[in-house]
């Protein structure tokens, strides 16, 4: 068996293309499901029974369903029942962030819970607002906490972001499939879109344990 | 727009047959991956410090890669390499094993780690062997504490099978597409398939949450 690597190398503009589509998509997802992630603890938090029980049952069915599935289920259902037609691109948008949002919302919800009641009684005491202590008590302290773990949440979603491939959206795994089909270079072509996922996610990886010694919380 | 579900109720058998082996394959892919991960975890751990690098490289790549790609690798690329060709089901247990394996590695480490080294010094100084300090003091408590992470493994597990459709493994995600293009209904056969990845996935992650709380304590050490 003869390999050609030339073929990478004839490729590498389509590959940077989608790999430049890769990043796009993981930072506009993140830039969404943040917003939405907050949205979703404060939900949660508001003590309204309805607010609380539907921020619920969001975060319950997203992080319950299988991320490929949302993704066929958004492609298929969306259209027909919104009566607009998405590009795959944002298709693939929506689906991830409502996966992520649930996951950050979490995140977001235990942050905050993790604060000592204490403290934001504490504030209280001190004659604060509500608003004031959430936002110069806890939220502060919340923030360190819950940075570690929105970091490794963006390295899943720069992974997942693989998934939204099965739709036709040009990003890095669905450019480096679509070279190989035309080639036929199978193995130089996989090969190098794991080695290009590799150098871009190693790193990532890295500075989340990084991240996880540097303001992790240990007993 | 009315919903159609008739299409998704004659074929009950066909899906019933998907769902029966994206359990299977969850299922075995959780045995493999805890042995392979609980393996590596150890022999980084406790093995030779040759041994350490590759396995971080392994862990940390493994990492750094997405699920699909590892798949999709193994099911088109590593026979060209080796000459074996594996079938969808095989090569889809192999690639989920090594990528969760890596994750569950991690999670023994965590584990070990997080027993105070105290704990191994009191050991050795009663006279115990290093293998029994480790058999008998830290690992009863570590492994309490990689319980509730073990349990998400199992909820991880049975979501990624979801993606060997892309290799043709004939599970429940793949044949919900099949029967999708085929009865023209897909909106039904898609909201069947939440319903049923949500009524499996919800009450394992429940599960969880429960053991987590009524283990907690007796992690602490």
């Amino acid at each position: 068996m003869r390999f050609d690597w030339s073929v990478v190398w004839a490729n590498a503009g389509a590959l940077a293309g989608g790999t430049e589509l890769t990043v796009l998509l993981a930072a506009v997802t993140m830039a969404l499901a943040i917003p939405g992630g907050i949205l979703l603890a404060l939900m949660r938090l508001s003590g309204s029974r309805l607010l609380a029980g539907t921020s619920a049952g969001f975060t319950e069915l997203f992080r319950n369903l299988p991320l490929i599935l949302v993704i066929y289920a958004a492609y298929y259902i969306l259209p027909i029942t919104v009566g607009v037609a998405f590009s795959p691109f944002a298709t693939g948008l929506i689906a991830l962030c409502l996966n992520v949002s649930a996951y950050n919302g979490e995140t977001f919800r235990a942050g905050i819970a993790s604060i000592r009641r204490g403290q934001s009684e504490a504030a209280l005491a001190l004659g604060m607002s509500r608003w004031q202590a959430m936002r110069e008590v806890v939220l502060p302290q919340a923030v360190q906490r819950v940075l570690p773990v929105l970091a490794s949440t963006w390295v899943s979603l720069f992974k997942d972001t693989s998934l939204v491939s099965v739709i036709a959206v040009g990003e890095l795994a669905y450019t480096a499939m679509r070279i190989r089909s035309q080639t036929f270079r199978v193995l130089e072509l996989l090969t190098a879109m794991a080695a290009i996922y590799w150098a871009l996610g190693y790193p990532q990886a890295k500075l989340v344990d990084w991240m996880n010694r540097r303001f992790g919380v240990s007993e | 727009m009315t919903l159609d579900f008739s299409p998704v109720l004659e074929s009950w058998r066909f899906l019933l047959g998907g769902l029966g082996l994206t359990l299977l394959l969850a299922a075995s892919t959780v045995v493999c991956s805890l042995v392979l991960g609980g393996t590596v975890g150890l022999a980084r751990c406790y093995g030779p410090a040759w041994l350490r690098a590759p396995l971080v490289f392994y862990i940390d790549s493994m990492r750094a890669v997405p699920v699909l790609v590892v798949l999709v690798w193994t099911y088109f690329a590593l026979p060209i390499v080796t000459g074996a060709v594996l079938p969808p089901f095989w090569a889809a247990l192999a690639a989920l094993s090594a990528h969760i394996g890596a994750y569950v590695a991690e999670i023994v480490r965590a584990g070990v780690s997080s027993i105070r080294p105290g704990q191994t010094r009191a050991a050795l100084a009663l006279g115990m062997s290093r293998a029994q300090a480790v058999r008998d003091v830290v690992l009863p408590q570590a492994i309490v504490r990689m319980l509730p992470a073990f349990g998400s493994i199992i909820s991880i597990a049975i979501k990624d099978t979801a993606i060997a459709t892309v290799i043709a493994v004939p599970e429940y995600m793949n044949r919900s597409q099949t029967l999708a293009g085929e009865s023209f209904h897909p909106i039904e056969v898609f909201l069947t398939a939440m319903a049923v990845y949500f009524i499996i996935l919800f009450p394992v992650t429940r599960a969880v949450d429960m053991i987590y709380v009524r283990l907690a304590h007796l992690g602490r050490s």
